[in-house]
């Protein structure tokens, strides 16, 4: 049963949404502005093949770590939003796996996107 | 059954639940951040899929791009109101994690006094949410104008 | 003064319109129960001592969540009254609705004092008291009267029916901030649950329509940062040692307080 160090708790999944919200702010930030009329370009330059692949290979760390704290902090969310919605107990199991298949999925595409290029 | 149980509860459910008819301001933001959230999750899961094709050449990022200019003035709606999704659900989220992690905004327990007006929606609450939906909004503006009247300017 | 008030007999919902004479001055409760004694004597709700102390008179009233006995027609500020059961509940009949689910929601979280100790009543030389200081920091809490009225104004209760609700959760806090309390870890299980203390995402309708001015939702966001320090630094709301409760006894010399500090006009 739970014991008071198991990581299986609900505030450290809350935890890690803070954490993940606060990383958040400064990367999505710099993402934003990378697109933004900051830059000088229009909305259909900024859309430029070689400028999405220049941005994407120069800052690759900076946009991997906004890929994984996106997808797992979207993610938990969707996950809290249909545990809220769909509460019968003996179904919970059954979004975890969803989401964590969601998960994996996103995180793999995402990591082989950020690789191959 | 359990189901069955839940059905019978009056006027609850889903719906019922982001329909915040007649309450404080505070039950507006929570409907907005579940609603924004949801969005920008679904957002999300296209992007990755979208940026994927960078990966497979300039001849599929071309045809990724031609599918999107064919919606027309849809993309850039849509872009419009993601762009403000992420602006309210970053700054909304920002203080919900002052209040909840941190216990700011909230004010001290009180002894309760008519007319009971509740410390953790008074002052210092309100005038954090003005700030961030007048901030918010701001530059939501700036951001339509940059995508839909194609203004480049800053 | 026109009534509509949400009927339901086992069966079937309706809509019924009542035409009362009221004043201003006179409550929602004055109301049905005029309505009760002179046009329907079907009509069914709660009622008790009529004064906002009981809680047994929560209704839904032009929308909101309120105590029907401390609701006046002249603050309502329309023509019409539209009246229907506390929302997020089983409907039982009319106005009347099951408060099981919220009372065992509430014994969940174990709402009452919870010492380690068994040999302490007989040590102890006197009572544990609090000071003024420690007193405030949870006696708010302590104000909850048991309506309901906040689990129909939440809005995860109406989408989750196993969230525990603002009501045991200010409740948990109010223990929990008790410095003579013990049981902090006793009660973490239930809290830090999936349907627990982070179910709560600050909407404040509970404390917007407290009638005893309870905010429970300040005592949850005051209880999500006690469960964050639990779990990440494993420091807990210090329950204060008996020894530290038991305040000095004045000397026996001391000046003894006048028995009251107010003047009585025309007394001596």
């Amino acid at each position: 049963m739970p014991s008071k160090y198991s990581l299986l708790k609900e505030s450290w999944n809350m935890i890690l949404m803070y954490a993940l919200a606060l990383i958040m702010i400064f990367v999505l930030t710099f993402h934003l502005l990378l697109v933004s009329p900051i830059t000088g370009k229009t909305f259909e330059q900024v859309l430029n093949y070689s400028y999405v692949l220049h941005n994407l290979t120069y800052y690759r760390i900076v946009f991997g770590l906004l890929l994984y704290a996106a997808v797992i902090h979207g993610l938990n969310g969707l996950r809290v939003v249909l545990i809220e919605w769909l509460h019968v107990k003996r179904f919970q199991w059954i979004i975890n796996i969803i989401i964590v298949i969601l998960m994996a999925v996103l995180l793999a595409v995402g990591t082989y996107t950020l690789i191959a290029i | 059954m359990e189901k069955e149980k839940e059905e019978k509860r009056y006027k609850s459910g889903l719906l019922r639940s982001l329909w915040p008819y007649n309450f404080n301001v505070e039950r507006y933001t929570y409907a907005l951040h579940r609603i924004t959230g949801v969005i920008l999750i679904l957002y999300l899961i296209a992007h990755v899929f979208e940026i994927y094709h960078l990966a497979l050449g300039p001849a599929a990022w071309q045809q990724t791009m031609a599918f999107l200019g064919s919606l027309g003035i849809w993309e850039k709606i849509g872009l419009w109101i993601i762009a403000g999704s992420a602006l309210y659900h970053g700054a909304n989220g920002l203080r919900l994690i002052l209040n909840e992690a941190f216990g700011m905004l909230l004010g001290k327990p009180v002894l309760p006094e008519y007319p009971y007006t509740p410390t953790s929606l008074s002052r210092n609450q309100k005038i954090a949410i003005y700030t961030i939906l007048v901030i918010v909004v701001a530059l939501w503006i700036w951001a339509g104008i940059y995508l839909l009247w194609g203004l480049g300017i800053i | 003064m026109k009534v509509r008030i949400r009927r339901f007999d086992g069966q079937k919902e309706w809509w019924q319109d009542y035409e009362v004479d009221a004043k201003p001055s006179d409550t929602v409760l004055d109301i049905l129960n005029r309505i009760r004694e002179k046009h329907d004597h079907t009509l069914a709700f709660r009622q008790s001592c009529q004064m906002g102390s009981c809680g047994s008179c929560g209704m839904v009233i032009n929308g909101l969540p309120a105590l029907a006995c401390q609701t006046r027609i002249g603050e309502l500020k329309t023509e019409s009254i539209r009246l229907e059961p506390l929302y997020n509940y089983k409907v039982i009949k009319d106005l009347v609705v099951d408060l099981t689910d919220f009372v065992n929601k509430h014994r969940s979280v174990k709402p009452w004092m919870i010492r380690k100790n068994p040999q302490e009543l007989e040590e102890a030389p006197m009572e544990f008291k609090v000071t003024p200081d420690q007193n405030l920091t949870f006696v708010q809490f302590d104000y909850c009267i048991m309506c309901g009225v906040c689990l129909a104004a939440c809005p995860t209760v109406a989408i989750d029916p196993l969230f525990l609700g603002p009501q045991a959760l200010g409740q948990a806090y109010r223990y929990i901030a008790d410095p003579r309390d013990e049981g902090f870890e006793e009660r973490i299980e239930v809290l830090d649950d999936s349907h627990g203390v982070w179910r709560c995402h600050f909407a404040g309708a509970c404390s917007y329509v407290c009638p005893k001015g309870v905010d429970p939702a300040k005592a949850i966001q005051y209880l999500k940062k006690e469960v964050l320090k639990y779990r990440l630094l494993h420091k807990k709301k210090a329950s204060v040692k008996p020894a530290e409760l038991i305040q000095k006894a004045p000397p026996a010399n001391a000046p003894k307080p006048p028995p009251f500090d107010f003047k009585i006009e025309g007394g001596e």
